[in-house]
């Protein structure tokens, strides 16, 4: 009756395991940013730190009832002792030190230097700074266009079609009119949420071109699943030209009378 | 160190012994007896339990095969409206209710409500809880809240739907009309209430009734886990009664605490506080429903490996440790709500310190184990099952903790596997190790061995995989609570896995009808009797309480000389020829052994 | 574990904690449970605490302003209701019999005059266009202020009970409930005293 803790222990090693193998149906979506390779190096680190302490405490609890069972005598050890107590204290510090320390430093540097310098990024040249209006159950998105104001007759409103040129920052200020949504994209590794009544911040650069898929990772309603917008990552040169007649587009659709489509706000600097 | 023995008499004044009440009603609906009111919690816990878990395999239906009619009559019944097809509006309702029921109605009654109404009293050698009365009225107000419950899927403008944690503004008038948000809220609301009654009451009785003896560093892990548990509903729960009352006024009474965007009027209020006020709750919460459970696996690793617990004094200060710390870590739930990063580093920083204590636990545990003379019963299987599930899912929460890896994981799959591993599996068993455990004592019978057996393996294993396969989702990237992720080219290729996952879902469901069969065989047939100490361990309960215990427990209060874990003493093998000393039993030989 | 007695005259009469071992558990209850009331309203002032500090402006420019006298005369009229409970109790341990049903029915019209000024504070706030749909300063007001007044009502009601059960004359249990509810109270006019400065006058 024993034995099948084998093998139960043995699927459960595989299972962690394949999670990390090159298995192409299970793995990490297609990275096509510049920074999101850190998330994956860290989550590939945890995987074999976690998949190592998991793999000894199940070989430990194998053993032990397999080689210290009924006909095995007892020690009386307490435990209680100093010498254990330190021991035991010890060996946790040692995994926190070494496991959970690595995580927390590259985590704040991560954080620090990559996704949440929003200062830095925006001010980069380049940088292509948008806004985005989530609502129930679509992404409204605004470039400001030539004049580089927001709220303007030359302002590209798109519905769930996000354009972006590769190897330039993307920086998106993000809010929501109706209920909380949540702008995710698997693809960079990034996501933040859209708070009705706050505006809040999310930056990425895309390293190649493509067609990617942007999503909603926060419960809105019953057509939450159904939130899926594009994002498509252009040439430069394609997406100045795309940008320009948008705009121009914008321009001739504009109507200074419609309120509800004037959503957007004067873009809020972020302090460096 | 020893503690002076107490005057007889003493707690005599403080418990007389009242002859047990002759009326039905006052003996079975309305009693105050501890041990009934447990058993009401129990059945209570467990027809919600089969409600929650009914829901569970409907959303695996849905993943499974997205927008296919449900088999049978169930889609039928439940789903007429749509010809037997889940639509996205039931949907929300399914994981919604679910989350919930789990939570409130079925784990809460089972491991707090049932096991710590059993035990307390039964353990510290009382007679029966402080406040019996207000024993009596938290099972009622907590069924008045399961009631609400089912009042609430009646609504005509559709059940609660904004997920278990009920996020406004979608949890408000303008995202969720109708009366049936409201009942549910209000139902979280009269439950919490049912929950600081019971938690009043163990909070003063392990103060106030211990027996003679019985010192803090003597109690049974299972009554630190119990004790520590209701510390935290005490203070904690109330904070959810305030999100939830505020929802309510925000629902009814057009007030705007958490009410902002277009719905709002004068700058309007904040979604984020209640997130604040929920977490601060919740992350307590999923401590509340783990101590109880950490204390049992503590005690039963020690009875069946014959051993004394591994350094007890490290294991009740780390269990105290991660109560006091359990407050402080929330804001690791709302990594991504846009929060201040010096104050989301400071939460990530506390949220991976509080694993050092965990770790302390496991390793008393594995130590326990080693070196010990294990026998793999029925409830040291759960036991050893909570142990890995626990194990895996904790590590899981190391992934979730770290913010930059929060960006991609947060509202993933990867998220339910981790607290499906750490506070459903982990609970759910060691509920089953609890009920195996002191089925014998509340029954007086045996539940049948060999199901028992079945009924761990398919359990443990149907966990792993399910849950593990609800990581392996979350790590591909499949976002939580989609009606159909299949929407997602990127998802499309994980149709296989969550296939797969729904399957062993089906059949891990479909394993505990061996608990049904054998529970109600059990209970209801001819039933193996138990003996009066059939695990041979020294709690107060087995050792001085009949099988089962006398309306007043103790005739006599027993006197504790000892912890709960004597074991592999030579001199007691020698003395009385076996290997465990009763708490209230006088250690053999000329010392006094008293620990 | 014994029971604290402090034979100290005087002031004893006031501080003195339980002497019997049962009544110390009902006290401990009692203490729990407000500990309970207390995470609930810290609840209450955390939201308030953080609606506020999202404000722009605090209050809002164009709504009225709260009135300070009624509800300072309130503040008087929660702790008059607490002292005389403490009369009530000492007189009870002194052995009086028609006494401290009347200090229990002075503290329960006291808090009936709390909720009737509490009303009329409401009326005119209303009268003058503050509605609890108003935003979040009126949200806060009229929650706050709404939710503690159901615990004056309950407050109201079992001291008023109180004071007809102990009419024939105090025993041993009618000085236990006192204490307790008497407990109750204070809480109840210590969470008032905090409402008034953080919500009236800050």
């Amino acid at each position: 009756m024993r034995a099948p803790r084998l093998v139960v222990g043995a699927l459960v090693l595989a299972a962690a395991f394949a999670a990390r193998a090159a298995e192409p149906g299970f793995g990490l979506p297609h990275d096509a940013s510049l920074d999101g390779h850190r998330v994956d190096e860290l989550i590939h680190f945890t995987i074999w730190a976690t998949g190592i302490l998991f793999a000894v405490m199940v070989v430990w609890m194998l053993v032990a009832v397999f080689r210290h069972g009924p006909s095995h005598a007892p020690s009386p050890a307490r435990g209680d002792d100093r010498r254990s107590a330190i021991g035991v204290l010890a060996l946790a510090a040692v995994v926190f030190l070494v496991v959970d320390g690595n995580l927390f430093f590259h985590s704040v540097s991560d954080l620090d230097r990559h996704f949440w310098n929003y200062a830095v990024a925006e001010q980069s040249p380049g940088a292509v700074l948008i806004e985005l209006n989530a609502h129930q159950w679509a992404w409204d998105l605004r470039y400001a266009g030539p004049d580089g104001q927001f709220n303007t007759a030359d302002d590209v409103v798109s519905l769930n079609d996000l354009r972006v040129p590769v190897d330039a920052p993307v920086v998106l200020q993000i809010t929501s009119t109706d209920v909380l949504h949540s702008l995710y994209l698997p693809n960079f590794r990034v996501k933040q949420d859209a708070v009705p009544g706050s505006v809040t911040r999310l930056w990425f650069q895309a390293k190649e071109t493509g067609v990617f898929e942007m999503g909603c990772a926060q419960h809105c309603g019953p057509n939450h699943y159904k939130m899926r917008g594009v994002l498509t990552v252009l040439p430069r040169a394609e997406y100045d030209a795309w940008l320009a007649s948008a705009s121009a587009d914008g321009r001739r659709g504009w109507d200074p009378d419609d309120a509800s489509a004037h959503w957007g706000w004067a873009w809020r600097r972020t302090e460096p | 160190m020893s503690e002076p023995v107490h005057a007889l008499s003493e707690p005599f004044e403080l418990q007389p012994i009242h002859p047990p009440p002759k009326s039905f009603l006052r003996r079975w609906v309305f009693s105050t007896d501890h041990k009934v009111i447990a058993r009401q919690f129990l059945w209570a816990g467990l027809l919600f339990l089969l409600l929650g878990g009914l829901l569970a395999m409907l959303i695996r239906w849905q993943w499974a095969y997205p927008g296919e009619k449900v088999p049978a009559v169930l889609g039928g019944f439940l789903f007429r409206e749509s010809g037997g097809v889940i639509g996205p509006a039931n949907y929300q309702t399914l994981f919604t209710s679910h989350g919930l029921i789990m939570i409130f109605f079925a784990i809460t009654p089972i491991l707090i409500g049932a096991f710590g109404n059993f035990l307390i009293p039964l353990q510290i050698g009382a007679r029966d809880m402080a406040f019996p009365k207000l024993n009596m009225l938290s099972f009622w107000t907590f069924a008045l809240s399961q009631v609400l419950v089912l009042l609430s899927f009646q609504a005509r403008l559709g059940p609660a739907g904004a997920g278990w944690t009920t996020y406004p503004p979608l949890s408000t008038s303008v995202g969720t009309p109708g009366a049936g948000q409201s009942l549910m809220v209000a139902a979280i609301f009269v439950t919490g209430v049912a929950t600081i009654m019971g938690s009043i009451n163990y909070v003063t009785t392990v103060i106030r009734l211990r027996a003679p003896g019985m010192t803090y560093m003597r109690l049974p892990l299972a009554v630190w886990g119990l004790w520590l548990t209701a510390i935290l509903n005490v203070l904690f729960v109330p904070v959810l009664g305030s999100a939830a009352l505020l929802l309510f006024l925000d629902r009814n009474f057009g007030t705007q605490f958490f009410i902002a965007g277009a719905a709002a009027v004068r700058g309007g209020g904040d979604p984020i506080l209640f997130q604040h006020l929920f977490w601060i709750f919740g992350h307590p919460e999923v401590y509340i429903l783990i101590l109880p459970a950490w204390g049992v696996v503590g005690d039963l690793v020690s009875f069946f490996a014959r051993k004394p617990a591994f350094w007890y004094r490290g294991t009740v200060w780390s269990m105290v440790t991660v109560t006091v710390m359990s407050a402080i870590v929330y804001g690791h739930h709302m990594y991504m709500t846009g929060m201040n990063p010096l104050l989301g580093k400071g939460f990530m920083a506390l949220t991976l310190l509080i694993s050092v204590p965990a770790m302390v636990l496991f390793i008393d545990w594995l130590l326990t184990l080693w070196q010990g003379s294990i026998r793999t019963t029925v409830p040291m299987l759960f036991t050893l099952g909570v142990i890995f599930v626990f194990g895996l899912g904790g590590l899981t929460g190391l992934f979730l903790g770290d913010i930059s890896l929060d960006l991609y994981l947060h509202d993933t799959m990867f998220v339910v596997g981790h607290f499906h591993l750490t506070m459903a599996a982990a609970s759910f068993l060691a509920s089953f190790a609890a009920i195996y455990f002191w089925f014998p004592k509340m029954f007086g019978k045996q539940l049948d061995q060999r199901l028992g057996k079945a009924h761990f393996w398919i359990s443990v294993v149907g966990i792993t995989l399910v849950f593990g396969g609800q990581l392996v989702a979350g790590y591909a990237g499949q976002q939580r609570r989609l009606y159909d992720p299949f929407q997602y080219q990127f998802l499309a290729h994980l149709r296989g896995l969550n296939r797969w996952t729904s399957y062993f879902a089906f059949t891990l469901a479909a394993g505990q009808l061996l608990f049904v069969w054998n529970w109600f065989a059990t209970l209801f047939g001819k039933g193996r009797p138990a003996g009066e100490n059939p695990w041979q361990v020294g709690t107060l309960e087995w050792t001085n309480a009949a099988t089962p215990p006398a309306h007043h427990n103790y005739d006599v209060i027993p006197t504790v000389l000892h912890g709960p874990h004597e074991f592999a003493d030579p001199a007691v093998r020698a003395a009385l020829g076996r290997d465990w000393l009763g708490q209230a039993e006088r250690a053999p030989g000329p010392r006094e052994a008293s620990r | 574990m014994t029971a604290a007695t402090r034979a100290t005259p005087g002031v004893a009469t006031i501080a003195r904690l339980p002497t019997s071992r049962h009544a110390f558990t009902a006290y401990l209850g009692m203490v729990v449970f407000l500990s309970s009331w207390t995470m609930m309203f810290a609840g209450f002032f955390f939201a308030y605490a953080l609606v506020r500090s999202h404000a722009p402006v605090w209050p809002p420019a164009d709504q009225p302003a709260l009135p300070l006298l009624a509800p300072g005369i309130n503040t008087l009229v929660a702790l008059a209701g607490s002292a005389a409970l403490v009369l009530a109790l000492r007189d009870m341990r002194r052995g009086e019999r028609a006494r401290p049903a009347r200090w229990l029915g002075v503290a329960a019209l006291l808090g009936a005059t709390f909720l009737a000024l509490q009303a009329a504070v409401w009326v005119s706030l209303w009268d003058a266009g503050l509605r609890p749909d108003g935003g979040p300063y009126a949200s806060v007001f009229y929650g706050l202020t709404g939710i503690h007044a159901l615990h004056v009502l309950v407050g109201v009601v079992a001291l008023g009970a109180l004071a007809l059960m102990l009419r024939p004359g105090p025993g041993r249990t009618g000085e236990l409930r006192v204490r307790l509810w008497g407990m109750y109270w204070h809480f109840v006019a210590a969470v008032w005293v905090g409402l008034y400065l953080a919500v009236y006058l800050a």
